[in-house]
């Protein structure tokens, strides 16, 4: 006897009592579709956090000069002298050597302003950039060029501009790019800037929400040098760590391992410092891991309840088996071996829980589906929330439907076996005599 | 001589064993059915009957004794075994008919037939065929409530006859069955006997019914206690010739011995 016509035997004693079965199955259904739900919940709010995140500059690395010992005295009592700090011409050579790297620092100078051809003040703030800055505060160029190392190291006077800037000081839609302004710092002294590239502005980094747009003062990026320059800080800059983004084309774990490989070599001489490479990534992982964890706990305590389904199903199928102690004994004495008694029960079991568990998927994912819209209802009536988070799409995850309808047949299997080879222990006889 | 189809030697059945109520049912029977036999088993309420039915059905084990089947010693298999001969060799005919109540008369029939493995085109095509001999075929969509009592019988004759046992054994098959019907069911078993050459084993308590077939087989207290062979010519002549086996001074002493245990 085949597998199929076992299936489509015990789907027709399923529908024969279709309340019953439906009944028996909702413990099933329940715990699947607790399951499903919070594995949706799971799976989208860590999608949603990673997305987020994203934007706010995910592949950024850090560069930290640190202690060699770990000893927490030791490390005070060594001091810093110039040399253990990286300059710029250190990270200029890292740059030439890993094209696939950008700085990512950022300098703010202070504020500044400019007027327009109409005599119209537009305020902005002057910030100091590099080639990754951009990444650092998940904007992006809408037109032209981000600046150059090239800009940096031979101090042009070129600047980026945000697209609020273009509509604050060009009324006739001119194109910016090759534009020159002239912007006046806080000592007093005006500077002339060709504007070489526009880009996005981040508020969520860049605070002010909302607000008048005519109003804001957002950021003009000019080369790092020249912003030194202003504020007066000249030569090579000292610092004890940089920021560093990479080409999103590029692998992150190349590009920390780059990082990593050319700050061990040329610290290698240096007996109490060297340089530690945190990436942004490390942190997500960990964020990552988190959510997940949580996610799996709170499933694993929703699919206590499949015990109490799986305890139901055990408990009709022990009725039934009663229920049906004649038909036991005809299919018996018409040559039904034991085995082929049991596996028709067990069947049934598993047949009852794969159906529960498929509504459950069906119903968990339903779940997901609204509560996807009532978030984003929420979301939409908060202007800055809805800016930073957008539209929230559930994301049920595949893995935890295929395990959800995997376990619900284990129940079946587990639940169904007792009573099954109860059916198959009846002695033929005493079976075909019982009414 | 025909093959001997049943050979049960010194078959003796007892329930409880090794306990106060130790029972024994059968004491010691020795019987033979050769193919395409009309044998009827009499005996009343108790006598062992029942018991002796189980037993030739493959559905219960001998306490001692040996019971050979076509050829195969029954009482030396296992369970896997048994299923295989009741499946195969066997086909029962219940007097409460016994068909599930879920299925309609079709599946009914195919049933035997998928616990064989029979294909389901020729599986269809068998029961379809075993339907239109018991003159059921207008019916095969019908569950079993929704038939007669003398339908049900009809399709529980089929369904025996779905793996061509080498014999039929039918429990009461008028029991539960008014007498008109009652013979109509008959009419069916001295069809297949007849027109199939079946070996059909009938069990009942009615002599009328055990008249009808050429060999009565009279059980009480576990012993057969007559044996009468009623010889039809193949000719058609009127003349018959009866033949009676006295029933030994064994079997004598064995009942009594019961009788004194009951007591």
């Amino acid at each position: 006897m085949n597998i199929w016509e076992n299936m489509k035997m015990a789907l027709s004693s399923i529908l024969a009592n279709k309340l019953r079965s439906l009944l028996t199955m909702i413990g099933i259904i329940i715990g699947i579709c607790a399951v499903i739900t919070i594995t949706t919940l799971g799976t989208t709010l860590r999608s949603t956090i990673t997305t987020t995140l994203n934007s706010l500059g995910s592949n950024l690395i850090g560069a930290y000069v640190t202690t060699r010992t770990t000893s927490y005295y030791d490390s005070v009592n060594v001091e810093y002298t110039p040399d253990d700090f990286i300059t710029y011409s250190t990270v200029e050579r890292l740059i030439e050597k890993y094209p696939e790297l950008r700085i990512a620092e950022e300098n703010t100078v202070g504020s500044g302003n400019t007027k327009n051809s109409l005599g119209k003040q537009v305020n902005v703030t002057l910030v100091g950039g590099y080639n990754g800055t951009l990444d650092q505060n998940g904007s992006r160029i809408v037109s032209g060029r981000m600046l150059t190392m090239d800009d940096v190291s031979m101090k042009k006077y070129t600047c980026v501009v945000t697209n609020i800037f273009v509509r604050q000081y060009f009324k006739n839609n001119e194109e910016p790019v090759g534009q020159v302004i002239k912007l006046n710092s806080e000592n007093g002294i005006a500077y002339e800037f060709t504007i070489v590239g526009v880009c996005t502005y981040n508020s969520l980094i860049n605070g002010a929400f909302g607000g008048n747009e005519e109003d804001m003062a957002t950021p003009v990026y000019i080369p790092d040098s020249i912003a030194r320059q202003i504020q007066g800080s000249y030569g090579e800059e000292y610092m004890q760590g940089w920021v560093f983004s990479y080409d999103p084309k590029t692998d992150g774990k190349t590009a920390k391992q780059h990082l990593k490989s050319f700050f061990e070599e040329e610290y290698a001489a240096n007996k109490n410092f060297t340089v530690e490479i945190i990436s942004n990534q490390d942190t997500m992982m960990i964020i990552d891991i988190i959510i997940n964890v949580i996610t799996i706990f709170v499933a694993v305590i929703a699919s206590i309840s499949l015990i109490v389904g799986g305890v139901g199903v055990m408990n009709i199928m022990l009725v039934s088996v009663t229920e049906r102690t004649r038909e036991i004994g005809i299919r018996k004495a018409l040559g039904a071996k034991k085995s082929t008694i049991k596996l028709q029960f067990v069947t049934e079991a598993i047949i009852m829980c794969l159906i529960g568990g498929l509504i459950g998927v069906l119903i968990g994912l339903f779940n997901g589906f609204i509560a996807g819209v009532i978030a984003n209802l929420i979301i939409g009536s908060i202007p800055a929330a809805k800016q930073v988070l957008g539209t929230i799409v559930m994301t049920p995850s595949p893995l935890a439907i295929i395990i959800s309808i995997i376990f619900s047949m284990i129940t079946g299997v587990f639940f169904g076996y007792y009573p099954a080879s109860k059916a198959a222990k009846m002695n033929p006889i005493d079976a075909l005599r019982y009414d | 001589m025909a093959k001997k189809l049943i050979m049960m030697r010194n078959i003796i059945k007892r329930y409880y064993i090794g306990q106060p109520n130790e029972l024994q049912i059968l004491n010691g029977i020795d019987l033979d059915i050769h193919e395409g036999e009309f044998v009827a088993i009499v005996g009343a309420s108790g006598s062992g009957k029942s018991t002796l039915m189980n037993m030739i059905g493959a559905l219960d084990k001998p306490t001692e004794g040996t019971y050979f089947l076509n050829d195969t010693d029954v009482s030396r298999l296992n369970d896997k075994q048994l299923s295989a001969i009741r499946n195969k060799e066997i086909g029962f005919v219940f007097q409460t008919f016994n068909l599930i109540p879920r299925a309609n008369a079709l599946k009914n029939v195919e049933l035997p037939m998928l616990y064989a493995g029979v294909k389901k085109k020729e599986r269809q095509e068998r029961a379809m065929e075993l339907l239109k001999l018991v003159e059921m075929q207008d019916r095969y969509t019908h569950k079993p409530n929704e038939l007669s009592g003398g339908q049900k019988q009809r399709v529980a004759i089929a369904r025996a006859m779905a793996n061509d046992p080498s014999i039929i054994l039918a429990d009461e098959p008028t029991g539960a069955l008014d007498s008109k019907t009652g013979h109509m069911v008959m009419d069916i078993f001295h069809k297949l006997h007849k027109e199939e050459g079946k070996t059909v084993v009938l069990i009942t308590h009615s002599p009328e019914l055990a008249a009808e077939t050429e060999r009565i087989i009279t059980i009480s207290d576990g012993s057969i206690i007559s044996d009468t062979l009623k010889k039809e010519k193949i000719s058609g002549a009127n003349d018959f010739v009866e033949e009676s086996k006295e029933h030994d001074l064994k079997d004598a002493f064995l009942q009594a011995e019961t009788e004194v245990d009951a007591e």
